[in-house]
């Protein structure tokens, strides 16, 4: 290589001065041995002249590279201490790239389209400011008067029921409007995008695409695929073109199969009706517009929508005018549902695992620091005779560089396989793709951690070695600083331990606290079965469906009872409707309640108590008269400590009465409390009866209520052929469901606490059993003087609670600093509670003791003889 | 650390412009720029290796001098360094610094006498 020759030739540069000077003594009649020593004298240290020529050439890249083959040589030697430096870097560096992906692929990741940041959500608004859905006119009004815009089109999915080459299945659709793939920008991986011309009612020949999945899926990506034909919905659907391969929908997370033209899809009520709101809206800025521009000529587009309307309407449409706006979002990332449901959760993660790293990192430091007491002498030396001390930083850098490099690369293939695991966490069941392979970002990312905590974990000991004093050093004297740097570094492994326990405990506590919650109903040894169906029913079928399937599974040998509910308590779904109150209620007039249609029986399954009055049953039918069941916070907050029952409701100008009171369930949220709600009888349900709108409900008598799925799947199809089962879940199953974030955050905010512990643990018994065979000596000393064995015991004792106690001070100030950030994930506890906090500590000092319990034992049975002969 | 600071009685700066001088009257090794620096200062200056060899190749890093492998004298192969264009250019303006400073110099301690 260039650079050894080179030095190579500095060194005969200086061989041939003094070789020639050697040879002027000689010749001045010099005795040559005399001469020699005179040159050596005179030339002094060769090794830090030639360091200092070389100094000057910028060798910087040839020492990186030496020290680095250096490092890999050292670590082959000393493979434990590779194996475990390595394994605990790849695990904190692979938990923080895979938290990362998944951040990246939720929140930061945009669109694969054409300019996303120019990409903007047109919306109605929550009064909390959250997007809500826009109404097809709605849609018409903006995109046809919005200036700022250069294009925009609306978005719905849904799973469709099709027949392609006689065989029918189901789909996943996107329904777009014509400017679809104009405003994306996107150019076809096959045939033709759909366009404007697609998306007319006269449409003659009505045209789909179908994504590059499907392609693969279906037709082996054949090009006859292109001008073949599909039926859904009535309607013969000819295929024109495929979706390029990068792009699967602006709603993230879903991977359609079909896109269709949205009039030719939507029902006439869904097209005409203004208040009807189920789709979305994204719209493309103008060169040079901003969000903000088209917010305010939204909002006062919805005026002149909205306004004109309610002016027409009885009810005044008073909530629509009165809380609702539009504005524009910035939406480079597209529908986005994951953003709202799991930033919080995902950035609360993200900092824990900051703290993890910390943690390899110490803990990394901590081995560097051993390794290089070890090596005191040799450094000392190289010191000695004229090494550099930059020189010296330079390549223990260069050693926890490899390492972290190894680290990095190890992290990054575990990140790929946790981050699968996470995701699948994440998505709590749900039918969603969320891609987190690895991008620029994430690389750039795993990049940006490894060089952090080698440099965080290389600086210490390399700071340490060359601080050494050089005379004790080189005699062998053991150095006493090490002592108190490994101390330190402890110690700030049980600081950082305390955030993550702090952190674990607040979590877990959450969890605990969420389960204990009085739901009023009893979920154990019920199952919930979901089903859909391959067309429309008739409404007369429908309803007759729904009362048969109930019956079909109530005699299931085993099964206690059975019903069904269009909405199932804390499962996800909520429906709330006006109603009107008569003039004798405590609260009379126009109001609002959840509501439910429910089969008889519904109660009983549920385990909610019947308080006064009767279940629905037999005698509620269509024709009769509409009756209600109102729960006791419904019953109480309208008619106060009146009875309810015989009092009178009105929903949707129907007049029911009340016949019954049930105690409260949890429907929302366990975090909600009780709502008033009211229950209906399926029967007497006005509109469509789709059995599949359905949700039924089975409790046997014991066991696993989920070993009933196969034999429900079965009787679901022999009800009817175009019914299907398409899940049976346990009542357990659906209200963990409920609550993904605060379970995710307990998992794995726990295995950060325990992998704390640990780490902390090994780094504090490593430490004390060095300092135990360091002391035996001393100890046994003592013990000729009289020191009893519990005085021993009482010193190991003195050194862990000099790293504890301020350990786990320095820890519970940053805790305090860092758990505000989580309040809004917990429940039931603060972010300071003084018990959490509490019992933190404990938790922490009992691993103190167990990881002092060795050492200790060790030290309280030196054997004075033994010990003073030791050395 | 690094470069031992020169031990020799040289002004700061000065050995630079001495080296350049040698080596300006032709292609020459280090061992033959001590000694020309020994005789032509009348043995009052003696450059050590520790400096001699870091301010070389302090020079030619910095372009003023290119070196390459030659047989010397002594049949023996040595370093040989010559002047580059750009290292004349500098002996000329140091030279040119010095005569004035030293000019100045000695007028002023020859206005105190």
């Amino acid at each position: 290589m260039w650079s050894s020759r080179r030095r190579f030739r500095a060194r005969d540069e200086l061989a041939f001065h003094r070789d020639r000077l050697i040879e002027g003594f000689v010749a001045d009649g010099m005795d040559r041995k005399a001469a020699e020593r005179r040159v050596f004298l005179e030339f002094g240290n060769t090794a830090a002249l030639e360091e200092a020529s070389r100094d000057v050439r910028g060798r910087w890249l040839n020492d990186f590279v030496k020290d680095g083959s250096y490092a890999l040589r050292a670590l082959r030697r000393n493979p434990a201490f590779a194996t475990v430096a390595v394994l605990s870097l790849a695990l904190a560096i692979g938990a923080n790239t895979a938290i990362f992906s998944l951040v990246n692929a939720v929140l930061l990741r945009p669109l694969p389209i054409h300019e996303p940041d120019r990409l903007v959500q047109i919306t109605r608004l929550t009064p909390e400011g959250r997007p809500a859905n826009v109404s097809y006119p709605l849609f018409e009004h903006l995109r046809d008067h919005v200036q700022a815009i250069s294009g925009a089109f609306a978005h719905a999915s849904l799973r469709a029921s099709i027949l392609i080459d006689g065989e029918q299945e189901f789909a996943a659709a996107d329904i777009v409007t014509g400017d679809y793939f104009n405003v994306l920008g996107l150019a076809p991986g096959a045939g033709r995008l759909l366009g404007p011309a697609d998306d007319v009612l006269s449409s003659a020949v009505p045209a789909a695409v179908i994504s590059d999945g499907y392609w693969q899926r279906r037709f082996n990506r054949s090009p006859s695929a292109i001008g073949r034909t599909f039926t859904t919905r009535d309607r013969v659907f000819t295929i024109v073109g495929v979706m390029p391969a990068t792009f699967r929908s602006v709603r993230v997370g879903t991977t359609p199969d079909l896109v269709l033209p949205m009039v030719l899809t939507i029902s006439d009520s869904q097209r005409t009706e203004p208040t009807n709101n189920s789709l979305k809206m994204l719209a493309r800025l103008k060169p040079g517009a901003t969000v903000a521009q088209v917010s305010a000529e939204g909002q006062t587009l919805w005026r002149t929508f909205i306004e004109p309307l309610a002016a027409k309407v009885p009810g005044g449409l008073r909530a629509e005018v009165r809380d609702r706006r539009v504005g524009a979002l910035p939406s480079p990332d597209g529908i986005n549902d994951f953003r709202s449901d799991l930033s919080e959760p995902l950035l609360i993660l993200m900092g824990l695992v900051v703290f993890i790293l910390l943690l390899a990192a110490v803990n990394l430091s901590g081995l560097l620091v051993a390794k290089a007491a070890a090596r005191q002498r040799e450094i000392s030396i190289r010191l000695a005779i004229g090494a550099g001390r930059g020189r010296l930083v330079r390549q223990f850098l260069t050693e926890s560089f490899v390492l972290a490099c190894i680290g990095g690369a190890m992290g990054l293939a575990l990140a790929a396989w946790l981050s699968t695991g996470l995701t699948a966490l994440f998505l709590n069941g749900r039918d969603l793709d969320l891609s987190v392979g690895p991008d620029w970002r994430v690389l750039t990312f795993t990049a940006a951690v490894a060089l952090t905590v080698c440099i965080l974990a290389g600086l210490v000991p390399a700071l340490q070695a060359i601080r050494v004093n050089l005379n004790p050093a080189l005699k062998r004297v053991r150095a006493t600083g090490h002592g108190r740097l490994g101390r330190a570094l402890v110690m700030t492994q049980v600081a950082i331990s305390m955030v993550l326990v702090v952190g674990a405990t607040l979590f877990v506590g959450t969890l605990v606290k969420l389960y204990a919650v009085e739901r009023g109903f009893d979920g154990n040894g019920v199952v919930a079965v979901y089903i859909r169906s391959t067309g429309p029913f008739p409404d007369e079928r429908g309803a007759a469906l729904v009362a048969d399937l109930v019956a079909r599974l109530r005699v299931l040998p085993g099964v206690e009872s059975a019903s069904a509910a269009q909405v199932l308590p804390l499962s996800g779904n909520d429906w709330t409707r006006g109603i009107e109150l008569p003039a004798d209620a405590i609260r009379p007039g126009d109001s609002s309640t959840a509501f439910n249609a429910v089969t008889p029986g519904y109660f009983t399954t549920l385990g909610t108590s019947l308080l006064a009055g009767r279940d629905f049953d037999a005698r509620d039918t269509a024709s009769a008269q509409p009756v209600a069941i109102v729960n006791k916070s419904f019953a109480r907050y309208f008619f106060g400590t009146a009875p309810a029952v015989g009092r009178r409701v009105t929903s949707l100008k129907v007049p029911y009465v009340i016949v019954g009171v049930v105690g409260d369930a949890m429907y929302e949220d366990l975090r909600k409390g009780f709502r008033q709600t009211m229950y209906i009888p399926s029967a007497q349900r006005e509109g469509e009866q789709q059995p599949p709108s359905y949700k039924y409900l089975v409790r046997v008598a014991s066991g696993d209520p989920a070993r009933l799925g196969p034999t429900i799947a079965r009787l679901v199809g022999e009800t009817d052929p175009a019914l299907q089962m398409t899940d049976a879940v346990t009542y357990a199953t659906l209200v963990d469901r409920s609550i993904p974030a605060e379970r995710i955050l307990a998992t794995l905010g726990g295995v950060f606490g325990v992998l704390a512990l640990v780490t902390a643990g090994i780094g504090m018994f490593a430490l004390l059993a060095f300092q135990v065979a360091r002391r035996t000596n001393e100890l046994g000393v003592r013990m000729v003087l009289g020191a009893t064995r519990g005085s021993m015991v009482g010193l190991v004792l003195r050194d862990v609670g000099w790293m504890l106690v301020p350990g786990i001070a320095l820890g519970a100030g940053a805790a305090l600093m860092v758990t505000d950030l989580a309040r809004g994930v917990l429940f039931g506890l603060t972010p300071t509670d003084p018990t959490v906090f509490a019992v933190a500590a404990l938790v922490l000092t009992v691993a103190a003791l167990a990881a002092a319990w060795l050492p200790a034992r060790r030290a309280a049975r030196v054997d004075p003889l033994v010990a003073l002969r030791h050395e | 650390m690094g470069a031992a600071a020169p031990k020799s009685d040289l002004l700061q700066g000065t050995l630079d412009v001495l080296i350049l001088k040698v080596v300006a009257l032709g292609p020459i090794h280090g061992y033959a720029i001590a000694q020309r620096l020994q005789q032509m200062s009348g043995a009052v200056l003696q450059v050590q290796q520790g400096s001699l060899y870091p301010a070389l190749h302090r020079l030619e890093k910095r372009k003023w001098l290119k070196a390459e492998w030659a047989a010397s004298e002594t049949g023996r192969d040595a370093r040989f360094y010559t002047l580059t264009r750009l290292g004349r250019t500098q002996l000329d303006e140091q030279r040119a610094n010095w005569t004035r400073l030293s000019t100045a110099i000695t007028g002023v301690l020859g206005t105190a006498k």
